[in-house]
């Protein structure tokens, strides 16, 4: 049962990140479908891979995005 | 000594991150790079044919000792036969392009190393890692490896584009950026497909795999790969619809990383059209769509390249348009025909990088790249202006020259194949490729200089002027004497002609 | 009724590359095309990973005491995980490379606008 609610939180907070104005956001909720395929991963029987994508996908991505961010603007034009 | 294929990947990389490490010390700098970029050719004229297993071992029927003990699941299935390690597989015809390739990177590094005021350890690095990833590409035999090694390439293209000071440089790497990062994963996609379907990423067990009924061959699962890999290998060599873009690569490069960058893109077109011909050919359409897709890179790249005024552009969209000559050699899936298209690349290859380094001098010279403002430059530099001459001939396929031969091979093979159509289309956009490098040639040297152009270096670097002699050398060579490139690629075209393999 | 997980997790995979394309292809902000990019990306490494999965199945780790047919009818297939993890890296250090170039196009030109910067 667990899968299927990953599942719907990856693509929902795909769809979340990408409607928010506020950039800042954005990059930060870019790391709720990373950090859910990364559980699903674990229950996809791949424990190594949920460990590589755990930290890449729900820490550094964001956390390159909210770099960018703030060395840029925060506000979409 | 077959240690030396994997070398021949392992050594630029070691090369690259080396030269990483010195930076002030401009002289030894030089030098050194000079001296560790004539390993690139020197590597496979010495190397054995045959394959080397990265990371694994030989299939278990060529090693029975480790069959011994294992259950008859593994030993009397196909799994027997399989390839367990990233395969690289070096033939003579791989042996031709590497060095062919080797030999177009020493000299662009050369060039790069003397032009430069600072030999930026940068600039080598993303050289030399862009030449490890596409001999990888050439040599692999293992698809998720091409994926690995294409994505290096690309981004080692970005850098050579970020490390020239060409205004509009970043806006157009993050432009080729942007469509990569869509194409690649859709690439991956096609290669997952493959691995859904076989199990395997090898792609001598893939063809076994199909060829001997172990997955269905007209699985629709397998059209779906087939469309998705090409797609990729049409990014990977600026085919339409990535014309545009590729040629915008080139003409925001300096002259010596474009003439290397269209050396990636030829052999990059080239070892993964191989491969899907290897894969795919024995679908139906294949044929036609590789035909298709190469009249159509043939006919928009040359016609684009008349209109260009700016120099690098025009050479750009000119190096696309040559690729649609190899792609109908592979097209037309006879041997001789395959046989014409493999040497026209490697002909392709060279001749590029003449005109890039050639009229890079000009750019050298004056910074301009405009046509419109340019002129009267065979007064200040005839020598440059001969060698430029003798590459226009070249590429248009003037007798003595190496693609004389390579076109008539393919005009040849054309009608052979029984498809003059091709033969009439190829002649004629020849004419219009000669046409159009005489325009641009006109324009640059022969009337008369503007007032307002000023030369800002005077001296020539005898780097450039000695690395085009030695590439006409070659050119010159295969020209007089086709059959050395030639009986060196004659095996893989038959192979893939015959649909063995 | 229920899709079985392998199912759910490849429509999962191609819902994320859709969502990917269209951010990239449609969304004009820089940083969000970049942000689609890095879904599509995680929605080809889903479906490599979902098809190495085996319903029923356990790790591809061989325990002691695991009979070796035993082990290789249960076991996942770890080919496309070994894929992934690879993938994963080199798509983060294209998004590093991607941001680095925006953030100077950004001091170039003050904006982060693709019609700005990108359309001539």
């Amino acid at each position: 049962m667990i899968e299927y609610i990953l599942m719907i939180v990856t693509i929902l907070g795909a769809i979340l990140a990408l409607m928010q104005r506020d950039l800042l956001k954005a990059a930060i909720l870019t790391g709720v479908p990373g950090a859910a395929i990364a559980f699903l991963y674990q229950y996809l029987l791949a424990p190594d891979v949920a460990l590589t994508q755990a930290i890449v996908g729900s820490a550094i991505i964001p956390v390159f995005f909210a770099l960018a961010v703030y060395k840029t603007r925060r506000v979409e034009e | 000594m077959n240690f030396l294929i994997a070398l021949m990947v392992i050594v630029p990389i070691l090369c690259a991150l080396f030269l990483n490490l010195l930076h002030k010390k401009d002289r030894t700098i030089k030098v050194v790079t000079v001296l560790l970029a004539l390993t690139l050719p020197a590597l496979p004229l010495l190397a054995n044919y045959g394959l080397h297993y990265f990371g694994g071992y030989v299939p278990l029927v060529e090693n029975p000792t480790l069959a011994n003990n294992l259950p008859p699941l593994i030993t009397d299935t196909a799994l027997n036969t399989f390839h367990p390690a990233i395969t690289y597989s070096f033939q003579s015809a791989q042996q031709l392009f590497v060095f062919i390739f080797g030999l177009v990177a020493l000299l662009a590094i050369f060039v790069s190393v003397f032009e430069t005021r600072r030999p930026s350890g940068v600039y080598a690095y993303m050289m030399f890692m862009g030449v490890a990833a596409v001999t990888a590409v050439i040599l692999t035999d293992d698809i998720f490896n091409l994926y690995v090694f294409f994505e290096i390439a690309a981004l080692a293209t970005v850098g050579i584009v970020l490390v020239s000071n060409v205004k509009g440089n970043y806006e157009t790497a993050l432009k080729y950026m942007i469509i990569g990062s869509i194409v690649a994963p859709l690439l991956l996609l096609g290669i997952a497909l493959l691995l859904g379907v076989t199990g395997n990423v090898n792609i001598t067990d893939i063809i076994y795999s199909i060829k001997n009924g172990l997955v269905d061959p007209q699985n629709p699962v397998i059209l779906m790969a087939c469309a998705l890999i090409v797609f990729g290998w049409l990014y990977g060599s600026g085919l339409p619809p990535f014309h545009t873009i590729k040629s915008a690569i080139y003409s925001k490069a300096l002259p010596s990383g474009a003439a290397l960058m269209q050396a990636f893109s030829v052999f990059i077109f080239v070892a993964m059209g191989i491969i899907i011909l290897r894969i795919f050919s024995y679908l139906p359409f294949s044929q036609w769509v590789i035909l298709g897709v190469s009249l159509m890179a043939m006919i928009l790249g040359i016609t684009m390249a008349i209109l260009q005024t700016d120099l690098k552009r025009m050479i750009g969209f000119l190096a696309v348009g040559e690729l649609g000559y190899i792609g109908i050699g592979l097209g037309l899936s006879t041997a001789y025909g395959i046989t014409a298209g493999l040497f026209q690349a490697v002909n392709e290859a060279m001749i590029t990088a003449i005109l890039f380094l050639g009229f890079g001098v000009v750019l050298y010279q004056t910074g301009i790249s405009d046509t419109r403002k340019l002129g009267g430059m065979m007064v200040k530099t005839p020598l440059v202006a001969f060698l430029v001459l003798l590459g226009g001939f070249a590429m248009a396929g003037v007798p003595l020259l190496n693609a004389f031969q390579s076109k008539l091979m393919l005009i040849q093979g054309s009608i052979k194949a029984g498809l003059p159509e091709l033969g009439v289309i190829m002649i004629l956009l020849s004419i219009v490729t000669f046409m159009t490098f005489m325009k641009a040639f006109h324009a640059v040297y022969l009337r008369p200089m503007p007032d307002e152009l000023v030369i800002k270096h005077e001296k020539i670097p005898k780097a450039t002027i000695i690395a085009m002699l030695v590439l006409l050398g070659v050119c010159l060579i295969f020209g007089l004497f086709p059959q050395v490139a030639t009986s060196y690629l004659q095996p893989l075209a038959t192979s893939l002609a015959g649909g063995i393999l | 009724m229920i899709i079985d997980v392998q199912l759910a997790s490849l429509f999962t995979a191609v819902a994320l590359v859709v969502i990917g394309i269209f951010a990239a292809v449609f969304l004009d902000n820089l940083i969000k095309k970049v942000i689609g990019l890095a879904f599509i990306g995680d929605g080809v490494n889903l479906f490599l990973i979902s098809m190495g999965y085996k319903a029923g199945g356990i790790v591809y780790i061989q325990l002691p005491g695991m009979a070796a047919d035993w082990f290789a009818q249960n076991s996942a297939y770890p080919l496309p995980f070994a894929l992934v993890l690879t993938s994963i890296v080199i798509g983060a250090s294209t998004m590093a490379v991607m941001l680095g170039i925006i953030i100077v196009l950004y001091k170039k030109r003050g904006s982060i606008s693709a019609s700005k910067i990108l359309g001539e």
